[in-house]
């Protein structure tokens, strides 16, 4: 592994230096921790300058966009799987001090998470629209955010289809070899609710 | 038939067989006698089974038990000059389904393979017979009839059989027959028989009968057998466990005399029996498909019927194929799962991730493996799950409620204005803007929406990187330069939803739901509903800027569009006094005293109702009715403090 890890060092800068922009899948190589299959991971993140608005900028701008998009496409597209087909791992993509707000119903925390999924009926999504932003270091204490919006469509169990919209604010946990995003915040509406 | 003759193979048969490897069996013709001890060896079989079948391998023909013609045995491959219709391009008036007769089908099938018995006769259980179904196709065979049809090809053919189920379909003529040496033999005289043109006996005038063979499932009449004989299953289901052990279903004797083939692919007989089940036996519970060979519970799932009457499904020791597969199991819902040593575990990393993706797919399990591995109340058994109520605005205090209002009162204010210059000061330097519209895989390009078109950023859709950098507004000027060019609105401020999902002191973020009007002079102007997600932070003179703000427009449904009679948001220019008649200025008092609205708004709701009085009561009562009376109509001070 250490042998990998200085080629990985190499390849990174290098990387870093060209501007061709290429999709990769978003599993990295490394071993360290334990990583169940929910987990959005990508590569690791640019080093960031200490705060300063001028040093800030030695990395690339659309660096961060790029990232960010990788990290909401893989990201968009393990969550919904994920709800659809794999309920009971759902929370594991949450923060421990995750807040969902789901029709107006706020659900805080990982217990109270999983109660809740759980009461969910069994769903069907249909994402369309997917855009992001990311967020940023003055909004968050020097982690890494991005905001991720989507909009498509959603069956419930023995419910009508719904048109949603839903917002997550992602929060990269960075180690030497590989980021881990999870969601901080959770908003879910249907574009057509009623309160009744 | 002469052994000589052995045919030469057409195309189709030699792609057929390839798989077989045909070189061991035709090139027979060269090497008569193995060919001959490999068909004795495996006749040898039959032998054993089908007593009444004559035994001299070497004639080529068979007395079959089904009727034949009265003809000269030693002209086979001449013309045949009785059965034939003298009609030979008309269809017959009446085809009908073959009678066959079964008493010769009396063999049970262990295995489901396609490899002639040669092959398989090395180092295989005895009882071993050829186990699968070929079916046959004349092309032109509705010009035949059927008995003539059968004979001259059972002439032709080295091997007895029993055809099954004989059938004209379209032109063709097609039957079923139960072993691949039968069907080889057929294909063997594709080609080799002839009929005789109607009125002549030339040979020129004759055409070639075409024999072609496939790999077929058992014939519906088969699988039907199993439904109008019943016994079967009324045999195996254990009425007094209400189960069904599907095991036991290839071992059993009346199965044998019936001569129906169990085929370790539970998916046909399952359809089968379970059609039974859900006349006779609704309540099949547990269903037990231990030791089955590679069972594709997928197909199961999806050719059963009743598949929700299985209450518990028992696969140890099966090679249940990739778990993906299982998630096409509608219906499928038992309660009671025997899995273990089950392969579907190799997919999984661990036993639990294992046991939650089984319990995910079958949420109705009480029990795994005889354990119940956690209380009832989370295996989501309940009888339905239902939505939570959906609710209004969210915030996480009054405090934040009126920060957030306030905010977005400011906003819009200047948004509305006509004039978006303004909200320069209201964006960070390095603030991000994005807007998108939906996606409507039906209908890719709406002619609505088309002022966004040029803006929209969905990155789902949008792959090329520079374009996706291009679309995300990054400098304040950017943002305000694209926000001017979108087209003038009026928000419905009584529509707003608002969800402020996180609130640190660094950062307060909450997302706007609601409708606007497009203001395109007097004429009918198009209403949009939008979610608009911000991010503010407190700036350095103390008050709130945008850090990221993302709009996603649509078009506003029928009842968007009718709801809500858009107030505007007060602008300054109504908070001033305009000339009003001392009889409009009453009107106002005796209103705001009515209405419990303050001046400003009842004014304005006058304003709107053409200064009709009654008329604006009735929008205020409906207004009330709707609870979409904003606060600050309430409040006794300006709005715009």
């Amino acid at each position: 592994m250490r042998r990998f890890r200085g080629h990985w060092e190499d390849w990174r800068r290098r990387r870093e230096r060209s501007d061709y922009f290429h999709e990769r899948p978003g599993r990295s190589h490394s071993g360290s921790g334990s990583r169940t299959r929910e987990d959005v991971v990508t590569r690791p993140l640019p080093e960031q300058a200490a705060s300063g608005s001028q040093m800030a900028m030695s990395v690339d701008f659309k660096t961060y966009v790029d990232q960010a998009c990788r990290a909401a496409e893989e990201f968009v597209n393990i969550y919904y799987e994920t709800m659809d087909k794999r309920r009971r791992a759902l929370t594991r993509l949450y923060l421990d001090k995750a807040t969902l707000i789901w029709n107006g119903n706020v659900v805080t925390g990982l217990e109270a998470l999983n109660n809740f999924f759980e009461m969910l009926p069994s769903s069907e999504f249909q994402v369309n629209m997917l855009d992001c932003q990311p967020v940023h270091e003055q909004a968050t204490q020097a982690q890494t955010t991005v905001l991720v919006v989507t909009s498509g469509t959603v069956k419930f169990d023995g419910n009508k289809q719904h048109f949603f919209n839903q917002t997550f604010l992602l929060t990269a946990q960075s180690t030497p070899n590989n980021t881990v995003w999870k969601i901080a915040s959770d908003c879910f509406r249907f574009q057509d609710w009623a309160s009744s | 038939m002469r052994q000589t003759e052995i045919a030469v193979l057409d195309k189709a048969s030699y792609r057929w067989n390839q798989e077989e490897q045909p070189d061991q069996l035709y090139r027979g013709h060269n090497n008569q006698p193995n060919f001959l001890q490999r068909r004795a060896r495996c006749w040898g079989i039959y032998r054993r089974r089908y007593s009444n079948w004559s035994e001299e391998v070497s004639s080529g023909i068979h007395p079959s038990s089904h009727q034949q013609q009265d003809e000269d045995p030693g002209k086979s491959d001449a013309p045949v000059d009785t059965g034939i219709r003298y009609a030979p391009y008309a269809i017959p008036p009446c085809h009908r389904r073959g009678t066959f007769q079964k008493q010769d089908q009396t063999h049970v099938n262990m295995e489901r393979e396609q490899k002639p018995p040669e092959r398989r006769t090395e180092g295989n259980k005895q009882d071993e017979t050829s186990g699968s179904w070929f079916k046959i196709m004349v092309p032109f065979g509705i010009k035949y009839d059927e008995k003539w049809l059968l004979s001259l090809i059972q002439k032709q053919c080295s091997v007895p059989f029993t055809p099954v189920e004989f059938h004209y379909e379209k032109m063709q003529a097609q039957f079923f027959v139960e072993n691949a040496n039968i069907a080889f033999a057929l294909k063997n005289i594709n080609g080799k028989i002839w009929d005789k043109n109607n009125e002549r006996v030339c040979v020129k005038d004759m055409t070639r009968i075409s024999i072609f063979v496939s790999p077929s499932d058992a014939p519906c009449s088969v699988q039907k057998e199993l439904k109008s004989e019943k016994l079967t299953m009324h045999k195996l289901y254990d009425v007094s466990r209400q189960s069904l052990d599907i095991h036991k279903l290839r071992f059993d004797p009346a199965l044998v005399t019936l001569g129906v083939e169990m085929v370790p692919n539970p998916g046909n007989d399952m359809a089968a029996s379970l059609q039974i089940h859900g006349e006779n036996m609704p309540k099949l519970l547990p269903w037990n498909l231990s030791n089955t060979k590679p069972c594709q519970l997928a197909d199961l799932s999806t050719t059963m019927q009743n598949a929700s009457n299985i209450k518990n499904l028992n696969l140890p020791s099966n090679e249940v194929k990739a778990a993906g597969k299982l998630d096409k199991g509608q219906g499928l819902e038992p309660e009671e799962m025997s899995a273990d040593r089950n392969s579907l575990c190799t997919t999984f990393p661990d036993k639990s991730t294992n046991i939650s993706s089984i319990l995910e797919l079958f949420p109705k399990l009480l029990s795994l493996d005889s354990q119940e591995s956690r209380p009832p109340t989370n295996f989501g058994i309940e009888a339905h799950k239902r939505l939570p109520t959906c609710k209004g605005s969210f915030f996480e205090s009054d405090a934040l409620k009126s920060l957030v209002l306030q905010f977005l009162r400011q906003y819009y204010l200047t948004y509305d204005s006509g004039d978006r210059q303004g909200l320069l000061g209201a964006y960070l330097d390095k603030a991000c803007f994005s807007l998108s519209i939906p996606f409507n895989p039906e209908d890719p390009a709406p002619s609505s929406l088309c002022e966004y078109v040029k803006d929209n950023r969905n990155i789902k859709k949008l792959k090329d990187p520079h374009l996706r950098l291009q679309l995300l507004k990054s400098t304040k000027h950017d943002i305000v330069r694209s926000l001017c060019v979108l087209p003038t609105t009026q928000h419905d401020f009584s529509s707003f939803v608002v969800d402020q999902w996180l609130q640190t002191e660094r950062v307060l973020c909450f997302s706007v739901k609601g409708v606007f009007k497009e203001v395109v002079g007097k004429s009918q102007s198009s209403v949009r509903a939008f979610t608009r997600t911000f991010i503010i932070v407190p700036a350095s003179n103390s008050s709130l800027c945008i850090l990221n703000d993302q709009l996603f427009v649509r078009d506003a449904n029928p009842k968007e569009t009718h709801s809500g009679l858009f107030i505007p948001v007060p602008t300054p220019a109504s908070s001033s006094v305009p000339t009003l008649s001392q009889e409009q200025q009453e009107m106002v008092q005796a209103f705001s005293t009515q209405s419990g609205m303050n001046l400003q708004w009842s004014q304005k709701c006058l304003h709107d109702s053409h200064w009709d009085y009654t008329k604006a009561a009735q929008v205020l009562a409906l207004l009330k009715a709707q609870c979409k009376i904003p606060e600050e109509a309430l409040t006794q001070t300006d709005p715009g403090s």
